[in-house]
């Protein structure tokens, strides 16, 4: 159990960390988003499922999953709002709008 | 409706006191009982068909594992091969609760971001042509016009 | 100390050291609420990893559903208040 914790846990901090190279790499505000949901949605994923692995089957698990059913519902909400904020104060992506 | 709204509240409770002594279950299913009972049932125009949902669930994680890499080799690629679009998109959704799993779908789907949600029309930001593929085939939007059945037809 | 959940601890506080990056240097205000809501997405999964080290993963789950949710309250007001004014450095 403790193997495949380790495992997942190592695909998660890979997941991570090409989110943040996208979040330095991307050109604009719009593309740094998928940067984004690409952490939120699969980093956060492995990472957490590893971690409630790693532990070992109890009550724990549950408790994990239901951070992770949070993560799921209210992350895209904010990266939607940030986003529908930007598009709505005029920013376009392609705009010369650059790091 | 409302005995479902309160098994889901006591198993969120059972799930976050994670004990089982008869003092905690107890309270726990009396809020839940009481927090069911005293809030008024939201009016339903579309039945929810548990079957699909459940079905949803393992087909979005692989969409989503494939999109992520896909998105994962464009942000590692040495000459970063984007080509970010904005995509209208008309889609026969109108319903509140089909916008709300829909825009929440694309949004979590890396390479796609809702912009803007209307009935009936949807903004996407896009990263690039291969991910636009999904929605513009309208495979998603099949499986959550499956999942909201309206209840004419249904029941 | 567990070797390997250290080296964890330590690959999630860099990266959250390059979203800070992007907090700082972002050249609009919304890249820097973007770049918030990265940083708190890992403070969850830190927190969750904290409980893991110190064996009492019970108690710091409690606390990381929390600062999900204030997460999205902190982050709606900043987005609604930026929509209202329009972007202006």
């Amino acid at each position: 159990m403790v193997g495949l914790g380790t495992v997942l846990i190592l695909i998660g901090l890979f997941f991570l960390v090409v989110g943040s190279i996208g979040m330095l790499r991307l050109p604009d505000v719009f593309a740094r988003t998928h940067a984004l949901s690409l952490t939120d949605s699969l980093g956060a994923l492995f990472t957490l499922v590893g971690l409630a692995l790693y532990e070992g089957f109890n009550t724990n698990l549950l408790k994990i999953l239901v951070v992770l059913g949070l993560i799921y519902l209210l992350n895209p909400v904010i990266a939607h709002a940030t986003i529908r904020a930007a598009y709505r104060s005029g920013l376009r992506p392609g705009s010369g709008e650059n790091a | 409706m409302r005995f479902v709204t309160a098994a889901v509240l006591f198993a969120l409770w059972l799930s976050l006191s994670a004990t089982l002594s008869p003092a905690h279950v107890a309270v726990g299913a009396i809020i839940a009982g009481l927090v069911a009972w005293v809030n008024p049932v939201l009016p339903h125009k579309r039945r929810l068909s548990w079957l699909a949902a459940l079905a949803y669930g393992p087909w979005l994680f692989g969409r989503i594992l494939k999109s992520g890499v896909h998105v994962s080799r464009l942000i590692l690629h040495p000459s970063l091969p984007i080509s970010p679009r904005l995509v209208s998109h008309r889609t026969r959704l109108t319903s509140d609760g089909e916008l709300v799993v829909l825009g929440n779908s694309i949004t979590l789907t890396p390479g796609t971001i809702t912009v803007e949600v209307a009935p009936g029309q949807l903004v996407v930001h896009a990263i690039d042509e291969e991910s636009t593929e999904d929605l513009v085939g309208g495979a998603l939007e099949g499986k959550v016009a499956d999942m909201f059945r309206s209840e004419t037809s249904d029941s | 100390m567990n070797t390997f959940l250290f080296f964890v601890l330590v690959a999630l506080t860099t990266v959250m050291l390059v979203y800070l990056y992007r907090v700082v240097r972002g050249p609009t205000a919304f890249d820097r609420v973007l770049g918030l809501n990265g940083i708190s997405t890992k403070a969850i999964i830190l927190i969750v990893l904290l409980g893991t080290i110190f064996g009492r993963v019970d108690m710091f789950v409690d606390i990381s559903t929390g600062y999900a949710i204030l997460n999205l309250v902190g982050a709606l007001a900043i987005t609604k208040f930026l929509e209202e004014r329009g972007e202006r450095e």
